[in-house]
């Protein structure tokens, strides 16, 4: 494990509710349950945390506006102490800019205990008022708007011209979403923790977006998340022995609308993996585990082929031979991912985030824990596929 | 789908597509192609902007096919294709692809050649929207 210096940021400490179907537990309720489990993880108290940085939700404008403008800090009681509270917001990709933020304060003094914290409640809200708002909002309204865009079509671009370059078959792609489900079934915060599938079922799915099927298409989860993190002085003071830096970080912007993309299975990954891999001084053949976007099995292949964790063209064939699955070579999106955890909005990426936090803290339960993992690499990212972000996670003392 | 004050933007783009014509932005400063049209050239930043009409011949990146689950609006479409089209005049756009005679798009392939070949009547007054079909 690595030596943190005292004045650089870590977690400390998570809290998460289930993912899924659960209209009687409230937003706001919601919200403050995950942030007082997640300070008492961290051995905290409420008090203690002088900063919150809220994730942003996408059901409600109302809600949102609520996160914006410091509901949570008087939920909690921290009005008249909290030095700030706001939102960062960059869809998919906001917990890794996120936790570059807290890091940042961090590590500069400016923040002393700070609590990331994201709701959502898409899996109680009405599907398609949620899908319209999807289609309606993040593409270009003048250009691509009037061709009838959906949200899945963005997914099957990628997915296409992913098949395409790599000579994936249906059936590789499908084992994606199996692989993932596999993973699913060991996470009691998953959607689909009970439900298990097989390449058939999802082949045998209707199309939806050809090439996409319907099981190859994520489904909307309600969800929450809470992570703290300190100084890694604070958190020797507090008695941790354990805790998780961010090793290396590297970002890239690749377009804002779909249609201007130079390369649809490529995407942004390569570049923003570079700067990463040579800040943590490690690359992809050190990862012991690896959370990476993966809203369909196309963005999570390309993602991983840009981040160096398979060669070029190899991902979802090596998905389909087991390399990925529980017991397989390396562990990838061990909580089930968007595709089987439930794709609960912005929050999905912070799920994949805490999940890799979790994993190298060695709280991840008897049924999914990598023996052992010291690193992970996490890749998130937003809009259509708009930016791919990078964060390497790595255990430290 | 214009926003007030876009207009300068939108219609002659618009228009051209009305007229069955597939035109693009282009820089007067710096002579490059623009797409999608912008407030200022994206290279040099000057926005000294004109339009120029494209052959609408190039490639396709990828496309989907929505066969069910469209946008409000569009259940009347169905089935419709979208795709990424790289003009050979140096610029990109999403655009409608034309089915073959069979009502499918099984004859269209990623970096396959397409042709742009617009709407007209009704469908262009009702969507804005580029089509192209592949070249055989």
């Amino acid at each position: 494990m690595a030596e943190v210096s005292a004045d650089e940021a870590v977690f400390i400490g998570l809290a998460e509710l289930p993912s899924g179907r659960y209209p009687d537990r409230p937003f706001m309720g919601d919200l403050v349950n995950v942030a007082v489990a997640a300070v008492r993880d961290a051995g905290l108290t409420v008090p203690d945390i002088d900063t919150i940085l809220l994730i942003p939700c996408l059901h409600s404008p109302a809600d949102q506006a609520d996160l914006v403008f410091s509901r949570v800090v008087e939920e909690l009681g921290l009005h008249g102490r909290a030095k700030s509270s706001y939102m960062v917001h960059s869809g998919g990709s906001t917990s890794d800019n996120t936790i570059r933020d807290a890091a940042g304060l961090i590590g500069t003094g400016r923040a002393r205990n700070v609590l990331v914290l994201q709701a959502e409640k898409w899996g109680s809200a009405p599907v398609k008022e949620m899908v319209d708002m999807l289609t309606a909002n993040g593409i270009p309204r003048e250009w691509e708007k009037p061709t009838g865009l959906s949200f899945n079509a963005v997914g099957a671009l990628i997915q296409r011209r992913y098949m395409h370059m790599s000579g994936s078959t249906p059936a590789d792609m499908a084992s994606v979403c199996v692989a993932l489900r596999d993973w699913a079934r060991l996470n009691p915060n998953a959607m689909y923790k009970d439900r298990a599938l097989t390449v058939e079922q999802v082949l045998a799915s209707k199309v939806v977006t050809d090439p996409l099927h319907a099981m190859e298409c994520p489904m909307l989860a309600d969800g929450a998340v809470g992570l703290v993190m300190t100084s890694a002085g604070n958190a020797r003071r507090l008695g941790n022995d354990r805790f998780v830096r961010v090793a290396g970080s590297g970002g890239c912007v690749s377009h804002y609308s779909i249609g201007q993309e130079a390369d649809l299975a490529v995407l942004g990954w390569a570049t923003a993996s570079v700067e990463a891999y040579e800040e943590a001084g490690w690359g992809p053949e050190d990862a012991d585990v690896a959370e990476v976007y993966d809203s369909y099995a196309a963005v999570l292949t390309s993602g991983m082929e840009g981040l160096g964790l398979a060669p070029k063209g190899e991902a979802a064939r090596m998905f389909a031979a087991g390399d990925f699955s529980p017991g397989g070579r390396l562990p990838v999106n061990t909580n089930g991912g968007l595709l089987s955890a439930g794709h609960t909005g912005v929050g999905g990426g912070t799920a994949l985030l805490t999940e890799g936090v979790r994993q190298l803290l060695g709280r991840a339960g008897p049924d999914r824990q990598i023996d052992g993992a010291t690193r992970a690499v996490c890749g998130g990212t937003g809009g259509t596929y708009m930016d791919s972000q990078v964060l390497l996670l790595e255990a430290g003392s | 789908m214009t926003d007030a004050g876009m207009e300068a933007l939108t219609e002659p783009y618009y228009a051209a597509l009305r007229r069955g014509e597939l035109v693009v932005q282009h820089c007067k400063a710096c002579g490059r192609n623009i797409m999608y049209p912008r407030h200022v050239c994206p290279f040099c930043y000057e926005a000294d902007l004109s339009w120029t009409q494209v052959s609408g011949a190039g490639v396709l990146h990828s496309f989907a096919v929505q066969r069910t689950g469209p946008p409000t609006g569009f259940d009347d479409d169905l089935p419709y294709a979208v795709g990424v089209v790289k003009l050979d005049d140096g610029v990109q756009l999403l655009g409608r692809l034309w089915p073959d005679e069979d009502g499918e798009w099984d004859g269209y392939a990623c970096d396959g050649r397409v042709e742009f070949r617009g709407a007209t009547g009704a469908e262009i007054e009702r969507r804005p929207v580029a089509w192209f079909r592949r070249s055989t």
